[in-house]
């Protein structure tokens, strides 16, 4: 990524790129992962800069951002937020599609006959991680994530706003669904640490 | 004859020399409700192909999306541009989530007609009450000449909305919801995008063969229709009134929730009533743009959860009460 597209980029996220560059811009994004990740990233600082939240090594992030136009290495210890391409998936599938859909792997799941029965009893609550870009960071509780599907379907039916509670409800659901891979990661060691050792 | 009916409009632009002004002059002639009717309308029926990007709390991430309508059927694809490939099979009401990695289809039933774009206002909106709507100016999105329409609140109880409305079909490519600073929450925007073109069922079929995957059911809620109930908020933000009031037996939980939602046409709040008193578990929590509020009263748990400001869902929880 050379400094003329880190500049357009800085410059879209500011809102300061003309139509025409915005647009060839949000083509190549589409097609660039790199680049939506450095877009991303630089909405973060701008974020951070405009005091809308509390990120590690705030003092720095102009520095980084001049570092990074100009192509000069970076400190290892300055912290600035990373899309985890794995999380950040499920809550983009929210804007086309119902949460409720990838809910289906977390609020017990009903299985079809012959499906793998530890999933279907697997009533494991997943703690949500919070959001570090919340002022006051709350921890969202299971019953809390039904009252989300709850109003998603409701708002819905209303004919309004019903996709944005959709979202909100996939993004809560993200983080257990993380949380089952865990846990199903976990049993597949344990089942694994069960196996007769050879002699 | 068609040259006579037209002639009006074209010289003045031809005179001009940017036609670009006609284009902006008959937009605004329209009236900005009229636009949304159209947007509706476009929604319903636009089949449509292309790259979205949306932006949210930091994260551009973008999905390929095809998007047909075929006898008032509804068939889309949505595929995630990264991560673990997962895609999004819809075929009228039935939807498949797939998910290659996990080797997993997940099912579900949708009775509605959500789409990509179905946080945009209905017809019940009542604008120039809580709302007002106008033209902003005209703009360019996915090399598509638009006009921006603005939603704006009247108060800091509800979000706004930015809409980029393709010039010839209406169809919105662009959306953003706005926060009480005035700053784009979320948005929403079409990279590239080609409208009512032929698609053909293959773009609309799994790219994955799904034969030995696992397949999982969706538990449904149980509702039960128009329950009535004692509980009603005492000092509802203005423009809100009820709309729905269901008991809902949630997943996990035994008792039955009384489930009221308040709306003002645009933005929904839910409120849910069950049984409890933790106290620790009042107050505020936000995921994106909605925000929810716990409140212990009477030995009940009040939790109020909608698309709207914090400040919303607080005074709609706090003022909750038997009649």
């Amino acid at each position: 990524m050379n400094d003329a597209i880190r500049m357009q980029i800085s410059a879209f996220v500011d809102g300061e790129l003309p139509d025409a560059e915005a647009d060839l811009l949000l083509r190549r994004m589409g097609q660039d992962a790199e680049l939506r990740r450095k877009a991303a990233e630089y909405l973060e600082i701008g974020r951070a800069l405009r005091g809308e939240r509390s990120v590690p090594g705030i003092d720095r992030l102009q520095e980084r951002i001049a570092a990074e136009i100009d192509d000069k290495p970076l400190d290892d210890d300055v912290v600035v937020p990373v899309i985890k391409s794995g999380s950040a998936i499920r809550p983009l599938i929210g804007v086309a599609v119902a949460a409720s859909v990838a809910l289906v792997a977390i609020f017990g799941l009903q299985m079809t006959p012959g499906i793998d029965e530890k999933l279907a009893g697997d009533n494991t609550v997943a703690e949500v991680v919070e959001d570090p870009g919340y002022t006051v960071p709350q921890q969202v509780d299971e019953q809390l994530r039904q009252y989300y599907l709850s109003h998603g379907a409701s708002s819905s039916e209303l004919g309004a706003n019903g996709m944005n509670a959709r979202l909100v409800s996939l993004r809560l659901s993200d983080e257990a669904l993380s949380e089952e891979d865990a846990v199903d990661s976990d049993e597949a060691d344990d089942s694994a640490d069960e196996l007769p050792t050879q002699p | 004859m068609k040259f006579r009916r037209f002639r009006p409009l074209l010289w003045p632009a031809l005179l001009m020399g940017n036609l670009s002004c006609s284009a902006t002059a008959a937009a605004e002639r329209v009236e900005p409700s009229d636009w949304l009717n159209r947007m509706g309308a476009a929604v319903q029926t636009t089949s449509y192909e292309g790259t979205v990007i949306r932006i949210q709390d930091g994260k551009a991430e973008a999905l390929k999306v095809v998007h047909t309508v075929r006898d008032g059927i509804i068939r889309e694809k949505v595929v995630a541009q990264e991560g673990d490939g997962l895609e999004i099979i819809r075929n009228g009401n039935e939807v498949h989530c797939i998910l290659p990695d996990r080797k997993s289809v997940l099912v579900e039933e949708w009775d509605d007609q959500s789409t990509l774009f179905s946080t945009l206002p209905s017809s019940e909106v009542r604008f120039g009450s809580e709302y007002d709507v106008s033209i902003v100016r005209e703009d360019r999105v996915a090399g598509r000449q638009t006009i921006l329409l603005a939603i704006r609140p009247h108060d800091g109880y509800r979000y706004g909305h930015r809409i980029w409305l393709d010039t010839e079909t209406a169809f919105p490519l662009q959306t953003q919801l706005i926060g009480e600073d005035g700053s784009p929450i979320e948005q929403v925007k079409f990279a590239e995008i080609s409208l009512n073109k032929e698609i053909h069922a293959s773009a609309l079929a799994p790219s994955y063969s799904t034969e030995n995957f696992r397949w999982y059911n969706q538990p449904s809620r149980h509702v039960s229709h128009n329950l009535e109930t004692e509980w009603q908020s005492k000092d509802l933000p203005q423009g809100f009134r009820a709309v729905l009031t269901h008991g809902e037996t949630l997943p996990g939980d035994e008792h039955v929730v009384t489930h009221i939602v308040y709306s003002d046409g645009l933005a929904n709040v839910s409120v849910f009533i069950a049984p409890g008193d933790d106290q620790s578990a009042e107050g505020p929590s936000r995921v994106g743009g909605s925000n929810s509020y716990n409140a212990i009263i009477d030995g009940h748990r009040v939790t109020a959860v909608g698309e709207v400001p914090a400040i919303t869902v607080e005074q709609i929880a706090r003022t909750m009460g038997l009649r």
